[in-house]
């Protein structure tokens, strides 16, 4: 379990997280949702160790690990823009952590992860010759071939198309369920944020708006923010595709 | 920060010191040498002597009209060839056949131009016996601005080229529907935007013409000018240190005043982001013009250095005009010779291997690291420092500075001089090409288990191999073709084939100027081939 207590980070003068607290249980996937300049990838970032915090605690399962360096609390990233190696093939991208730590994976979960994000057929190809979802397929794999114990995923869909999109969020829903891993999404979609995750924390100014299920934020907004921000968003697009469809005003 | 960066600190703090030592330091010295007489006093007492001396007076005179007319023509020059490649429809093979013999100069000294001109242009030379008269006089203003021209034509024509690569060519197309006439489209849809560029060029010429220590030494005879006046006063018949101290200075101001303008245009030129592919307008009178007048310009160019492969060949010019290996074979077997083409190999390498990881590691700390701002302008000062100073004056402040120690003479200043010397560009490639990297992978390997080095090794030089062939490259070839700032540091165990040039003039020996002028530019057409070899391999993997 992660918690974070009354997380505070500061800029300059310039307050960038207030007081965040909040906890992620195992196997959870929750997407961290608002407009840019939230607070979002700095909170990201904080978790993660990139970025030490000014004030307040991290604690995983029970330890405090505030002060932790980034390498040493086997948490682990995908970066928006994949981060991949160039001059290595896919193959040995997804194996990178192994060289370090060569008795992280077996050679089988290795193969598994690889028909899982089936990949099977890219393993040899150059980076610059797979396509977005691949990238993305190929970056997850290295991150989970070194068995993170939370996973932190920057942006994962904004950088891919349409039914790419959908098949993702499959596959990143059946690994945070198979590893039983902490998943947390940072995203400025609420339709990614509500389809994709058990809980969704709306931050807005460096606060928490609402950290609630999916169904609640659509049925129970909490303030102005939420119903201005993201329901009004996601009203507009299911009128849109109604229209499309025919089927005019009707409210479902 | 969780993440200490404790490798880039040690980076930083080991080039902060090392330019401490070999930049800061030594022209320190030059600079209070200049206030000091030689019975000691302080004051601008030199100063007061040497502007009031009437030769130094008219050499610094001189400097500036040479430079200057010289510049007017290379960059009218440049502009032509650039232009003809980047805006007509001429033959691909053409456009490529100008691009890479408008550089060729650059692997050849700036001395052997001199040289070169003379024997193509004197009384005896090739050119002069062809046309069967001297089309003008080569010593002093004339000779001199063909030299000049040689020398920065490159640059300027790199400079320039490259911008044309980055206009957009749909602004002709924009220009002429708007129905603007064929000039204003020129003025507006090339001059306009190239404006930042041709000044750029223009300074850069200047400053490069202004500091020139080769093509003076060569061709200027009485014809003083600037550089020629320092290095008689650091190492002519009468030397004068305190004298030299002043001329040093007085050359390194205009030098830093054209690199500070320099790095203040650079805000003005327009930068943009893709390049186009525009089919031009069919103009077969265009083509035929600017083509024609490119083939002349590298012809005249190009022509001035027939002699370098001629005559070497030939028993003994202009009166025994047999072919012969004498002056070959004499030096591979004079070994003396053979000692200096040694120690020039020995610079290069050195230089381009150290020269290319100091960069790669100032390049590091400013684009690949989260250490403080005011390191990283420290760096990029250091960078910019470096443009604006002079080789002679490098020179001059490493004999201040290291003269009475061990390191005299030695083979680390003279690698440690060029390293100097050059280092601003290197740099410059290596940021570039470090800062387009993707940001994230140094965290992304660290948290697969990799320290900081590993990740250095494993992705960040493989994917900088192609920059890092470049710079060592580049290195190796300026290290090679230098004498401004080496002649003061060589010694008679350290002498390279360019300080051996300038002894050989003392002689009169021509035959083995060109002869190792020849084995030079041989060996940088021989690496320069073996680079563009690896890296076309690399590409392809």
């Amino acid at each position: 379990m992660l918690e974070l207590k009354n997380l505070r980070k500061v800029y300059g003068k310039n307050e960038v997280l207030k007081d965040i607290t909040l906890d992620v249980r195992d196997g959870e996937i929750v997407s961290v949702l608002g407009p840019s300049g939230c607070g979002k990838t700095t909170l990201l970032n904080t978790i993660l160790g990139i970025t030490d915090i000014s004030g307040g605690q991290i604690i995983f399962d029970g330890e405090d690990i505030s002060e932790k360096p980034m390498e040493n609390r086997g948490f682990n990233i995908v970066f928006q823009d994949y981060a991949l190696f160039p001059n290595l093939n896919a193959y040995k991208n997804i194996t990178y952590g192994l060289r370090n730590n060569p008795d992280i994976s077996t050679e089988k979960e290795v193969d598994e992860l690889i028909d899982l994000l089936n990949l099977r057929e890219h393993l040899s190809k150059n980076i610059s010759e797979l396509s977005g979802g691949q990238k993305q397929r190929v970056a997850l794999a290295r991150t989970l071939v070194v068995k993170p114990k939370l996973l932190l995923l920057d942006e994962p869909l904004s950088a891919l198309d349409g039914v790419i999109k959908e098949s993702i969020k499959e596959r990143i829903k059946t690994i945070a369920r198979e590893f039983n891993l902490i998943t947390i999404i940072v995203t400025h979609d609420p339709e990614e944020a509500l389809t994709l995750s058990d809980r969704v924390l709306i931050l807005n100014k460096g606060t928490i708006s609402q950290h609630s299920e999916p169904d609640e934020i659509i049925h129970a907004p909490k303030n102005k923010f939420v119903t201005d921000f993201i329901l009004n968003q996601l009203i507009i697009k299911r009128d849109n595709i109604f229209n499309l469809f025919g089927m005019g005003e009707c409210h479902a | 920060m969780l993440k200490k960066e404790k490798e880039i600190k040690a980076i930083f703090i080991f080039i902060a010191v090392l330019f401490f030592m070999f930049l800061a330091l030594p022209v320190f010295f030059v600079l209070i040498r200049s206030f000091q007489t030689d019975s000691g006093a302080v004051g601008f007492a030199q100063y007061v002597k040497m502007f009031s001396s009437k030769g130094f007076m008219t050499a610094l005179w001189h400097s500036f009209a040479v430079a200057g007319t010289s510049d007017l023509v290379t960059v009218i020059l440049a502009f032509i060839l650039a232009y003809t490649v980047n805006n007509t429809d001429i033959h691909p093979k053409l456009k490529s056949a100008i691009s890479v013999l408008t550089v060729f100069p650059m692997l050849l000294p700036t001395i052997t131009y001199g040289f070169a001109i003379i024997y193509s242009f004197g009384k005896e030379g090739l050119i002069t016996k062809l046309l069967g008269f001297a089309p003008f006089e080569i010593y002093g203003f004339k000779g001199l601005v063909m030299g000049y021209v040689i020398y920065t034509l490159p640059i300027a024509f790199l400079l320039i080229n490259n911008t044309f690569q980055y206009i957009d060519k749909r602004f002709v197309i924009v220009s002429r529907i708007m129905g603007d006439s064929k000039l204003d489209t020129f003025l507006i849809a090339c001059v306009r935007p190239m404006i930042g560029t041709l000044s750029a060029a223009f300074i850069q010429s200047f400053f490069l013409s202004f500091t020139d220590y080769g093509i003076p030494a060569a061709i200027g005879g009485e014809f003083n000018v600037i550089a020629t006046t320092l290095y008689n006063e650091m190492l002519g018949s009468v030397p004068n240190f305190s004298n030299g101290a002043v001329v040093a200075i007085v050359m390194l101001v205009p030098s830093a005043l054209s690199i500070l303008l320099l790095n203040y245009l650079e805000r003005f030129n327009f930068r943009y982001n893709k390049t186009t592919e525009t089919e031009f307008e069919k103009n077969i009178f265009r083509d035929i013009v600017l083509g024609t007048l490119s083939v002349i310009i590298l012809i005249c160019v190009l022509s001035v250095f027939l002699v370098i492969v001629i005559i070497p060949f030939v028993e003994m010019w202009p009166y025994k005009l047999q072919f012969s290996l004498s002056h070959i074979i004499s030096l591979f077997t004079d070994s003396s010779m053979l000692n200096i083409y040694i120690n020039s190999i020995t610079a290069a390498v050195l230089t381009a291997i150290f020269g290319t990881l100091i960069a790669y590691g100032a390049a590091l700390v400013t684009s690949r690291s989260k250490i403080s701002n005011k390191c990283k302008q420290v760096i990029e000062s250091i960078a910019l420092v470096i443009n604006a100073i002079p080789g002679m004056v490098l020179g001059i402040a490493f004999m201040f500075a290291f003269s009475g120690t061990p390191l005299r003479n030695s083979m680390f200043l003279i690698v440690m001089c060029n390293i100097i010397h050059f280092f601003s560009t290197p740099y410059l490639m290596m940021k570039n090409s470090l800062s387009k990297m993707n940001e994230s992978w140094e965290t992304t390997a660290m948290l697969m288990g990799d320290s900081w080095v590993k990740t250095i090794i494993r992705v960040v030089t493989p994917n900088a191999e192609y920059t890092i062939l470049e710079v060592l490259s580049y290195y190796f070839v300026n290290t090679m073709v230098t004498i401004s700032a080496i002649i003061f540091i060589v010694g008679a165990h350290t002498m390279v084939i360019t300080t051996k040039i300038k002894e050989l003039q003392h002689y009169a020996k021509f035959d083995d100027i060109f002869a190792l002028s020849l084995l030079l530019l041989a060996t940088n057409l021989a690496v320069k081939g073996i680079f563009a070899l690896l890296s076309k391999r690399k590409k392809e993997n």
